[in-house]
């Protein structure tokens, strides 16, 4: 369970700091974003939903003291 | 060029009444009876007033003025603030539990105080402190500039503005001083409801007024500036400073001795767990209000200083009513979060400068009135130094988010490695804080974020000293490191 939640972890600061140069471009433009800015909006959104999920198994484990 | 009479006169309507709320906030006399009430609260603040403390330290008139002028003038490098204050959360999701707990458990105000109990040393803990105080007044004077540049903007004609600047800041330290934490508190809940209605509003109606819609605004950026929309990949601020300067102000972001006391206010370690899930979510106007820095490079005239950008869009898209409304919001994002910066420095003074080497005999009774008083030294010296020295003062605010960032190690990492020995950690700090500042008399950052080579240096020079004490190390203990790693092995 510890590998899990290391992964929960990880994925945002991998998608918002890392794969950055593959999303550096303007087009799509989606709804009204180039596609660098509507990606670091997405993670935006994504990002509490990743950490949501480690409180959960964290809280279904009894414990956030490990 | 004269000033707007109406936004002055809104402007100073919702400051006077912000400060009345800073004063009601602290009616009852319990908020200053200990220093444990006036600085932390008696650490009984409630989920949202905590949201509030912790949430709010983002939304700073510097934020405003100092992202839209840089995408203002080097376009979408400016969104590394996007990846910034989201991925604060998740870090502090980790730490911020820890840290509340060994507070709560041995009545800290200060991270200095923590590191004082966890390594024993008073002197590492004076380190952490001066750091801290040096690191935060040239942070006050940012907040202290973007009032000025509002106030001059508007009131050029109408008012002495130093004078002004000056007043206003002694009204925030007379009512920090009187009320303790619950005035940046109550005043945070006025200043960020402002800022969400004024900032939308702005968001929404610029580009209305200006290119029709959100839409068109951004066809024409992309026609007319797309070298703004994008992060280059070469240069001295590239897609390494991006990615670095995001990663290294999220780690700097609970560094800072303001944001620690938000942490230590806390009733409970669940309590900030929940904030950290959800706190990204609410920075989505910082972001939208960055783009307006794009917006002001279409639409003002060429040639505008940068640092009075988003001003000047202000003032050409609405002039009287509204244009006050969002002055107001700039000049109390100036000055409401200079209360609890000076909690914090002053904490650091009083704990870990004042009673750990100059008078170490001192009663509850006068700490508390020590810890007080220093409000008003601290945005004293703020003042004196942002109003008499502001070009000196450039450099240290540069390196404020580098500087701080290098207790991170000392701090976060002793949180879950019982073996690391102080010298280890003392002697990355302090390579740490010589590799940033070596970068600053240089002027030159190999392409990325300041902090993180000091950062980079300042882990692998623990890493390398660790083995060497880890027998101290391992000897060590003390009711700090009781807390932490005894009874989490239950």
């Amino acid at each position: 369970m510890r590998a899990v939640i290391f992964v929960l972890a990880l994925i945002p600061f991998l998608a918002q700091l890392v794969a950055l140069p593959l999303v550096n471009k303007i087009h799509p433009l989606i709804l009204g974003f180039p596609l660098f800015h509507f990606w670091l909006l997405i993670w935006m959104i994504l990002t509490p939903i990743f950490t949501w999920f480690i409180y959960l198994i964290q809280k279904s484990r009894g414990g956030f003291d490990e | 060029m004269k000033g707007n009479l109406t936004s002055l006169i809104i402007t100073a309507i919702i400051i006077l009444l912000v400060v009345g709320i800073g004063f009601f906030a602290g009616r009852s006399k319990t908020s200053r009876s200990s220093v444990e009430e006036w600085s932390v609260g008696g650490r009984r603040l409630k989920s949202l007033l905590v949201w509030f403390l912790i949430g709010a330290d983002v939304y700073t008139a510097y934020t405003f003025l100092g992202l839209t002028s840089s995408a203002y003038s080097g376009g979408s490098v400016a969104f590394f603030a996007t990846p910034y204050v989201v991925l604060a959360y998740p870090l502090a999701y980790f730490f911020l539990p820890k840290i509340w707990k060994v507070g709560h458990a041995h009545k800290f105000t200060t991270l200095a105080d923590y590191i004082k109990g966890r390594f024993d040393s008073k002197i590492f803990s004076l380190l952490i402190a001066i750091d801290g105080v040096l690191m935060l007044i040239p942070y006050i004077d940012l907040q202290l500039s973007g009032i000025q540049d509002t106030l001059r903007v508007a009131g050029t004609g109408y008012i002495n503005i130093t004078l002004v600047v000056i007043l206003s800041f002694l009204l925030v330290a007379f009512y920090t001083f009187f009320s303790g934490i619950k005035a940046p508190t109550y005043t945070a809940i006025i200043k960020d409801i402002l800022v969400w209605v004024i900032m939308l509003f702005m968001v929404v109606s610029i580009p209305i007024i200006h290119f029709g819609g959100w839409g068109n605004m951004m066809n024409a950026a992309v026609d007319q500036a797309p070298q703004m929309l994008t992060v280059p990949y070469h240069g001295p601020k590239g897609m390494l400073w991006f990615s670095t300067a995001a990663l290294i102000s999220a780690m700097a972001l609970f560094m800072w001795p303001h944001t620690v006391t938000g942490v230590f206010s806390s009733k409970s370690a669940e309590s900030l767990r929940k904030n950290s899930i959800v706190l990204p979510l609410y920075n989505i106007v910082l972001m939208l209000v960055t783009f307006l820095g794009i917006t002001a490079f279409l639409v003002i005239p060429k040639g505008t200083d940068p640092r009075l950008a988003f001003l000047e869009l202000i003032r050409m898209s609405y002039g009287g009513t509204m244009q006050g409304l969002a002055y107001s919001t700039i000049a109390l994002a100036s000055l409401v979060p200079c209360s609890i910066m000076a909690i914090g420095a002053s904490n650091l003074f009083a704990n870990n400068i004042y009673r750990d080497f100059i008078n170490p005999k001192a009663s509850a009774k006068g700490m508390t009135l020590v810890t007080r008083y220093m409000v008003f030294v601290v945005i004293g010296l703020a003042l004196l130094f942002g109003l008499m020295f502001p070009n000196a003062l450039i450099s240290l605010q540069l390196m404020g988010v580098s500087g701080i960032v290098q207790i991170f190690p000392a701090v976060v990492f002793s949180l879950f490695w019982r073996n690391l020995s102080k010298e280890a950690a003392l002697s990355g700090f302090i390579v740490g804080m010589a590799v940033v500042a070596f970068q600053y008399i240089t002027h030159n950052n190999f392409g990325a974020y300041e902090g993180f080579w000091g950062i980079l240096a300042n882990i692998i020079v623990l890493l390398i000293v660790n083995p060497i004490f880890v027998g101290k190390a391992k000897e060590r203990n003390n009711p700090v490191m009781e807390t932490l790693f005894h009874s989490s092995a239950k």
